[in-house]
């Protein structure tokens, strides 16, 4: 937590000082147009940390999936999505489907370090799961993307993965005659277009939820359904190790973009959002569930067990000015570090296995 | 002038409990507390962060852009706004804020 960095009589001079660059417009790293004055610190009353049920009432589980109105949900929708999903027509090479990098054997992902494109070549980045896209704020690593119907279409066209102009997946999916109702069906009225096609495969993630875990057995108030170090992890998961500052809630993320001191290059967010210091080097914070699945982790697959990652956040990552405020070592002992890994262990649902459907000829 | 309506904002922020005199913006539970805001021309806004967590307050909105950087759990900084026009401000880290300041 932080308390104010000075006493009365440095916070006035601080005061002018930061007032003085605000009259030449260089406050903070403004680019000058609204002028930004002078920063107080006053630090605003902490609650006492929060009881144990308190916390737990934030990890319940929603009741429905949410859909947009500008795409509701339908099962025709949903059984369309499902086949364009898995069919490895949509890329050029015939050989590539969205499972490909997103398969429910590997939580979605796809168990590798980075992702394979086009040509078996390597991408830059770790395939993100989909479990529980439907409630997602923003898409990509690097948050490029507002919503599903955007992102379906990104790696069909991108030539380092699908490489499939969209015009020709339109006129491939125009010769198989069995895409014709299917699309009649879903979208009655509409002729077959990337926007339906995009609308459909949203429309089917948006399905693929993760179901039940012991966690939420134990949030309900099943005692029994987690261990002692599990509840341990979940109390330090909340208050000494930090972690739901950026993995709250049932989900375990507000899909904040925040720089974790990993040793890469990658600037992620920072493309977006140039001159903004704290985006340098941020990648969008994924939710945790089914996360023993999900291996190996963060945004370049560099951490392959959960143990590794909880030594990453107890050490603090790299210093420097791009990390967030909150990243910091925490002093954590070995039992703490167990503790955590155990509760992380909790969020691993019975997934029921996914049919593959049979593809349209 | 300039110099010296800044003035009048740095004397009025430098006496405590000078915040009753602007509109107050909050962030706690990482959400704006208001979604949109009209104010005049030359007004100033005062972004709190009564939050658990930093946040980093900002908008690229031509006329009147600024950037906060990171804004500690405690911390409160003034924005003025010299340009008419609608004011998209934003947390550049987490993606739910937002929230419209209308500049008349």
């Amino acid at each position: 937590m932080s308390n104010p960095r000075n006493g009365p009589s440095a916070l006035l001079g601080t005061a002018v000082a930061t007032a003085a660059l605000g009259l030449f417009g260089f406050a903070g790293t403004s680019l000058g147009s609204a002028i930004v004055g002078e920063t107080r610190y006053l630090g605003v009353e902490q609650k006492a940390a929060a009881s144990l049920d308190a916390m737990k009432a934030q990890y319940r589980r929603p009741t429905s999936i949410p859909f947009p109105k500008e795409n509701p949900y339908t099962p025709e929708k949903l059984s369309l999505g499902k086949k364009l999903y898995f069919d490895t027509r949509i890329s050029v090479s015939s050989a590539q489907s969205c499972a490909s990098c997103h398969s429910p054997a590997f939580g979605w992902a796809d168990g590798l370090p980075v992702g394979v494109g086009f040509g078996m070549a390597q991408l830059g980045r770790h395939s993100p799961t989909i479990v529980n896209a439907a409630w997602g704020a923003i898409f990509m690593w690097d948050g490029r993307l507002a919503n599903l119907e955007e992102q379906a279409l990104g790696p069909i066209q991108s030539p380092g993965e699908m490489n499939m102009p969209i015009d020709q997946l339109m006129a491939r999916l125009n010769t198989i005659p069995e895409y014709k109702p299917l699309f009649a069906t879903a979208f009655p009225g509409e002729p077959m277009s990337p926007k339906t096609l995009a609308k459909a495969i949203a429309t089917y993630e948006r399905t693929v939820v993760s179901q039940r875990a012991p966690f939420d057995d134990w949030i309900d108030g099943n005692e029994k359904a987690i261990s002692e170090e599990a509840k341990r992890g979940f109390a330090l998961f909340n208050t000494k190790a930090q972690c739901s500052s950026c993995h709250e809630g049932w989900n375990f993320t507000n899909d904040g973009f925040q720089d974790i001191g990993l040793p890469s290059d990658d600037v992620g967010r920072g493309k977006y959002a140039p001159g903004v210091v704290k985006m340098q080097h941020a990648f969008k914070t994924p939710g945790l569930r089914e996360i023993v699945h999900r291996s190996p982790y963060m945004h370049d697959g560099s951490l392959k067990t959960l143990e590794q990652v909880v030594d990453h956040y107890d050490q603090g990552g790299l210093n420097r000015p791009s990390r967030s405020d909150l990243m910091k070592p925490l002093g954590l002992t070995s039992q703490e570090k167990a503790d955590l890994v155990a509760f992380l262990k909790t969020l691993t649902s019975d997934l029921s296995p996914t049919a593959v459907p049979v593809m349209p000829r | 002038m300039r110099l010296p309506s800044l003035t009048i904002v740095v004397f009025m922020g430098l006496s405590v409990g000078a915040l009753a005199a602007n509109l107050t913006i909050t962030q706690k539970g990482r959400a704006f507390s208001s979604e949109e805001v009209t104010i005049k021309k030359g007004e100033t806004l005062t972004f709190l962060n009564d939050d658990s967590v930093p946040h980093n307050i900002m908008s690229t909105s031509a006329g009147n852009e600024f950037n906060l950087g990171s804004q500690s759990p405690g911390s409160s900084t003034d924005v003025t706004f010299k340009e008419p026009g609608e004011v998209v401000v934003i947390c550049a880290i987490h993606p739910r804020m937002k929230m419209i300041v209308k500049v008349q």
